[in-house]
């Protein structure tokens, strides 16, 4: 079989792995904001909001290319479908990014204030169900690989306990004002962190659209106990 | 073949039933079942050769004009068998009208184009009324109702094709069959026609053969993709692949066959 559009389909493929190329980095950011919160080290809180100008300009070019591959070729079928996802899965990957400098702008405000290893290990904790999510759904992208996909709404369950039970670690931090300005601040960056998980299992239901053509929304598997 | 379980019978008004067209020995189409229904677009669509004109010309016995042309198997119209003994041919090309590839206005005025056919079939009704309607329908009434007893010859490629509309809705048909109709066109003139082709869907049935994916995508309702099978001997004979919502096939299809074809990965 040969393919009549093989210069389009290249640069379809270029396009992807430029898409792959900024989930590293969304990847790698998660795992660093989340190190400049346990750590309290604001340089490292710095650097991350520095790399989201690189995500941001990756975003930008990836969206010229895509519209200008739009017009000229009016791609049909899979190409079509890979398109959509491709428009989508760049900007949920920017978004990432986005949550990745909310994090970083909370480590920064937080710093010398009193903390709570408690929520400090739940953070980690989280960051640490997050990334993997990251990497299973960009995975299961490239290989179009459905099963995989669908296990993600399964992994963002842990993601969403944790995030909903940071509320009363903030509580039991007690009353001193300094301690609850720095509790609070965590809620925020577990709430990115949730929206990280979140944002994954939305790669993942391109995944199902891109191989299968049906698109759903996988909807929030996470139970109902536990809020607050 | 696979065709979508979302359709039902409602305003069906052509069904073909293991449709095999011949050329002598030659079997051009190998058991096509295929449904048109009332007031849509149909579009016809695949690799050159694969039979499109010719299944075409199945739902109006245009292949009966053609020696050693053979149908066998089933063709109704609104429920009956358009290949019974009993059924006038000529009567079946007045309802079912033809648009072809190539603008073929005759070597006559403008408006005895339009008149032709309704005087040949002794349409009652004003006749000057006839050719304004059909002119109007075609959407060329405004660019010729200054000029209706010059040369057809003297209109442009475009507007001779609506002109060939025109003549073609002239006779009051139920159906518009067309064989690549804009395939001679440039861009503009051929958006005009699809424009036309969507207004005309209002009241009547057409089903357009084109090479063209992307008109196929934006005038039609539902998508027939054909293909050729080589068989023994190098026989090719066209069959249809995939009959759905156009919508579906060209986002979806469910035959790699059609995906391979509408992303270009074939031959
Ligand atoms: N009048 C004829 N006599 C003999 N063979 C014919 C005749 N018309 C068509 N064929 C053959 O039948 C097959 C189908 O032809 P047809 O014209 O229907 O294909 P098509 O899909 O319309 O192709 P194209 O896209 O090139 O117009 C081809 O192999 C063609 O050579
Ligand atoms: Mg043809």
């Amino acid at each position: 079989m040969s393919d009549r559009r093989s210069h389009f389909h290249r640069e379809l493929a270029e396009l992807e792995a430029e898409l792959m190329g900024v989930a590293e980095r969304a990847e790698r950011m998660i795992g660093e904001a989340v190190r400049a919160v346990v750590e309290d080290t604001p340089a490292l809180a710095d650097a991350v909001i520095a790399q989201d100008d690189e995500i941001d300009r990756i975003y930008l070019a990836i969206h010229d290319r895509w519209l200008e591959l739009m017009a000229r070729q009016q791609p049909m079928g899979s190409d079509l479908r890979l398109m959509s996802a491709i428009l989508v899965l760049n900007a949920t990957l920017e978004r990432m990014g986005d949550q990745c400098v909310n994090i970083s702008k909370m480590a920064k405000v937080v710093h010398g204030l009193p903390r709570s290893q408690q929520i400090l290990t739940e953070l980690q904790e989280m960051a640490d169900l997050v990334r993997p999510m990251v990497r299973t759904a960009m995975d299961a992208f490239v290989r179009r690989d459905v099963p995989t996909a669908l296990t993600l709404p399964e992994m963002d369950e842990p993601v969403d306990r944790l995030n909903r039970q940071m509320y009363r670690r903030v509580v039991e931090c007690g009353p001193r004002k300094e301690q609850l300005e720095w509790a609070t601040r965590m809620m925020m960056v577990a709430r990115a962190l949730e929206r990280i998980g979140d944002q994954a299992v939305d790669v993942a239901e391109q995944v199902v659209f891109l191989a299968t053509g049906e698109f759903r929304e996988f909807g929030d598997t996470a139970g109902t106990g536990e809020h607050g | 073949m696979k065709t979508a379980d979302h359709t039902s019978d409602q305003g069906v008004i052509f069904e073909t039933k293991a449709l095999n067209v011949f050329y002598g020995e030659f079997r051009a189409v190998r058991d096509i079942d295929l449904q048109v229904r009332a007031n849509e677009i149909t579009a016809l669509i695949g690799p050159s050769g694969c039979g499109k004109s010719t299944v075409l010309r199945t739902l109006n016995r245009m292949n009966d004009l053609i020696p050693n042309a053979r149908v066998e198997g089933v063709v109704r119209y609104n429920g009956e068998d358009l290949y019974d003994p009993d059924v006038d041919p000529v009567e079946v090309r007045r309802r079912i009208g033809m648009v072809f590839q190539k603008p073929n206005p005759f070597p006559k005025t403008i408006y005895e184009n339009v008149a032709f056919g309704p005087r040949i079939a002794r349409l009652d009704g004003d006749l000057d009324v006839i050719v304004e309607e059909s002119l109007r329908k075609a959407a060329l009434w405004d660019e010729v109702k200054d000029k209706l007893h010059e040369p057809a010859l003297a209109l442009s490629g475009g507007q001779q094709q609506r002109l060939c509309i025109a003549r073609a809705i002239a006779t009051s048909p139920d159906v518009v069959l067309m064989d690549e109709p804009a395939s001679a066109l440039d861009p503009i003139a051929t958006l005009r026609i699809e424009e036309l082709m969507l207004e005309l869907k209002q009241d009547y049935t057409i089903v357009v053969v084109t090479h063209n994916m992307q008109q196929a995508a934006r005038v039609s309702d539902r998508t027939a993709f054909f293909s050729v099978e080589v068989g023994d001997g190098g026989r090719r004979t066209g069959k249809l692949v995939e009959f759905d919502l156009t919508e579906r096939i060209f986002t979806s299809p469910s035959q790699k066959e059609t995906e391979d074809y509408i992303t270009g990965r074939f031959g």
